[in-house]
């Protein structure tokens, strides 16, 4: 799959890293090396798409992500009638950070007291290279 | 007139017990569990941690962190 010159996935198109052990979408799987490069907090993370589809995900179980990360956007959502943009959610355990942007959902576990503010900073930046990536192919629905 | 020297100690020690009593507290508040939510019109909500959405919030994120740890034994 080739990404558009000049995109910021062109540099981790290629990048083996076990991040990426499952990609289901080319420029999603090189999103996701992009946030695993740029966040040394983190644990894992994955992406999905306007239907909650994983298009990428940390580690061999896609839908274990996946089904995890909708249970995590359901109950942000029940808690208001807008839905959320941002997920912020900290415990002994770690820190769980979703982000909603252009039709995407990106989704990310990280050490505790990383910092939110660069983590959802990383997070948008890959989502938005991606929704740009995903329009220049003409197959995404972002 | 100076202060007595024991004086100074005892000042030296208590300045001591406050500074570290003041980082438990810092400490304890950071590492309350929290949850919030972000809304595309710049509002933020904190979720009660007793409350229904509380719960499912933190139930899940549990959920996510056992995943993702998962992983990340597998990649050390």
């Amino acid at each position: 799959m080739r990404l558009g010159r000049g995109s910021r996935l062109d540099i981790f198109a290629e990048m083996a890293d076990a991040a990426t052990a499952t990609p289901t979408d080319g420029s999603a799987a090189a999103a996701l090396a992009f946030l695993t490069e740029m966040s040394p907090d983190l644990r894992g993370a994955a992406i999905l798409d306007g239907d909650a589809a994983v298009l990428a995900a940390s580690g061999d179980d896609p839908e274990a992500w996946g089904e995890a990360a909708r249970t995590l956007l359901a109950a942000a959502d029940a808690a208001d009638p807008e839905p959320a943009e941002q997920v912020h959610v900290g415990s002994e355990s770690g820190e769980v950070f979703a982000l909603r942007h252009e039709g995407l959902v990106a989704v990310a576990v990280t050490e505790r007291f990383a910092l939110a503010s660069l983590m959802l900073f990383d997070m948008r930046q890959a989502l938005r290279d991606l929704a740009i990536a995903r329009r220049g192919e003409g197959g995404g629905d972002a | 007139m100076p202060p007595k020297p024991h004086r100074v100690l005892l000042d030296r020690v208590s300045g001591y017990a406050d500074e570290a009593a003041a980082y438990m507290r810092r400490r304890k508040i950071a590492r309350r569990p929290f949850a919030r939510l972000y809304y595309a019109n710049g509002r933020a909500a904190d979720q009660d941690i007793d409350s229904k959405e509380g719960i499912a919030l933190f139930a899940a994120a549990d959920r996510l962190v056992e995943v993702a740890g998962n992983f990340r034994r597998r990649r050390t």
